[in-house]
């Protein structure tokens, strides 16, 4: 278990993190959601016992930050944004020297090498010079590099930016397989929707503040609205306020409805009844970016 | 930390731009003012006394600019940041990258002196002196090159102060020419310099045989330059980190 306890970064006058409490359960993903600027890189360099000057604590396991920093780095897999990687050597020797750095040395490092290549498709390509790799390769070694010494809790900084779907949907799998094995993983990322396909809970952060912190089920729940999609050429705000409150989404509208099933039902009578040919009509799923933009005012991606 | 030291050294060794600043640069330089400069009215002894542990000394200078843009480079990919988030401790990342730069300056004296050696009959004088005088120099010149590679925002403001450093330390420090022939104010700022006290520390045991007794001051004036410039880079690190991208 991490337990956050009421973390404050000031750099000068600026409140990078004010005030910041929330727990991750073990064996759970937890995704940290929020806008560039909002505090979440400076969250991330904090957990992972980089950024050392901050105000609170922070508790892992039995240990707290403040007096077990070496203990708790042991436990912990950093991957970075930046790719963090010795360009002139092949991914063997950058696993090399990760692995050491981590105190494994030996038979102990080979076989941890072989399986964590396995791990990241890269067995191959070890013995050839990162600077030959495309962008997605690099992002899994980078990966690889944390995983080495089997991290209880392994802290991904947006990792899936500037990558090939393929090499996306392989550190998806990944992150599954360390999921599966007992792995803590803190995923922060501005894709939504990755966020939404991992994690188990999530944190919402804005101008340094946690705006909302759960499990992502009673999340979507709780600020999630019942409603419904509609779009189509002869489709009008207008014509839908009978039907309940319309606010235009995209190319469509969304209506909001607490009976949506029946409200579903009028809207395709209505259009048969006008001859109106909708190119969508569907129940609405609450998303979270739409729980961040009610929270925040906000557009994650704008902000 | 032998991680990092490891790495680091098979980084340098992999940089033929280092080689070429390392060895053939200087040896060029010896080679070409031992020809201008002979037969001049100072002996021959005198004469490559000044000019190659001189000219190893300025050159030892130049591998700050290989610490400067290791050091940015680390900042500027996020690497500082990485590699503080793992168990390794401040000192253990300094000393990792220190040693292979303090190994490579060793090598270079050692290269150049023999070179003198070989080609031009350099004597020596008393080994256990010229080695821990030639300790000194890599300790100070590799000590000097964390402090600036930790404080320098980029690479080309490291490099300019690199060489405002080997080039005016080298003219002011007496390397080029030495400095009872220069001006008595000249003479007085040589002596705040790392330079000086090398080179009459080579002098001292080449031209005079001089033993321990007599360059005990140099080394002691060498050894704590170094350990300040040590102590200025880790004091430096936080703020070095912060500015790692991460």
């Amino acid at each position: 278990m991490i337990d956050v306890q009421h973390v404050s970064k000031h750099y000068g006058p600026i409140h990078a993190l004010d005030d910041i409490s929330f727990q991750i359960h073990k064996g759970t993903c937890f995704g940290l959601v929020g806008p560039n600027g909002a505090g979440k890189s400076t969250l991330m360099k904090i957990l992972s016992g980089i950024l050392l000057n901050f105000d609170g604590d922070i508790g892992v396991n039995d240990w707290k930050v403040s007096k077990d920093r070496t203990k708790i780095k042991q436990q912990i897999g950093y991957i970075p944004q930046e790719i963090c990687l010795e360009e002139t050597l092949n991914a063997r020797d950058n696993l090399i020297l990760f692995g050491n750095m981590y105190g494994l040395k030996g038979k102990n490092l080979q076989v941890r090498m072989d399986e964590v290549l396995e791990q990241i498709g890269l067995t191959d390509r070890k013995k050839d010079k990162v600077m030959t790799f495309s962008g997605g390769m690099k992002r899994r070694l980078n990966i690889g590099c944390a995983l080495l010494h089997k991290p209880a809790i392994v802290i991904m900084d947006e990792p899936t930016v500037g990558i090939d779907p393929q090499s996306r949907n392989s550190i998806f799998s990944l992150i599954h397989q360390l999921k599966a094995e007992g792995s803590t993983i803190i995923y922060s990322s501005h894709y939504m929707e990755e966020v939404e396909q991992l994690c188990d809970s999530i944190g919402l952060i804005d101008k340094g503040q946690l705006m909302e912190f759960g499990r992502m089920e009673e999340l979507l729940d709780k600020h999630g609205k019942p409603s419904l999609f509609i779009a189509g050429d002869d489709i009008g705000e207008k014509m839908l306020q009978e039907f309940g409150e319309a606010e235009a989404k995209g190319n469509g509208y969304l209506l909001n409805s607490d009976e949506p099933l029946l409200t579903l039902e009028k809207l395709v009578t209505h259009c048969r009844e006008h001859q109106l040919e909708p190119r969508r009509l569907e129940l609405y799923q609450p998303r979270l970016e739409d729980i961040f933009f009610n929270l925040t005012g906000t557009q994650l991606r704008d902000a | 930390m032998w991680a990092i030291a490891r790495t680091e050294l098979k980084k340098t060794v992999q940089d033929k731009g280092l080689w070429f600043w390392t060895f053939v640069l200087p040896i060029v330089f010896i080679v070409a003012f031992v020809a201008i400069l002979s037969g001049e009215e100072t002996s021959y002894k005198e004469l490559v006394t000044q000019i190659i542990p001189g000219y190893t000394i300025m050159f030892a200078f130049f591998i700050m600019i290989s610490m400067v843009i290791v050091f940015v480079k680390d900042k500027e990919r996020g690497m500082v940041a990485r590699i503080a988030s793992t168990p390794l401790s401040t000192h253990q990342y300094f000393f990792g990258k220190w040693l292979p730069f303090m190994i490579v300056v060793l090598v270079q004296i050692t290269v150049l002196f023999g070179f003198g050696v070989i080609v031009y009959d350099l004597p020596l004088g008393d080994p256990l002196s010229l080695i821990l005088l030639s300790l000194a120099l890599a300790f100070i010149v590799t000590g000097w090159g964390m402090a600036l590679a930790v404080n320098v925002r980029t690479e080309n403001m490291g490099i300019a102060m690199t060489q405002i450093i080997a080039l005016g330390g080298a003219l002011l420090g007496g390397l080029w020419m030495p400095v009872e022939f220069m001006p008595e104010t000249v003479q007085n700022i040589s002596k705040a310099l790392p330079q000086y006290w090398a080179l009459q520390g080579y002098k001292d045991i080449i031209l005079s045989n001089g033993g321990l007794a007599d360059i005990w001051l140099n080394l002691l004036i060498l050894i704590v330059a170094g350990v300040a410039g040590g102590i200025l880079a880790l004091v430096s690190y936080p703020r070095f980190l912060r500015q790692s991208r991460s």
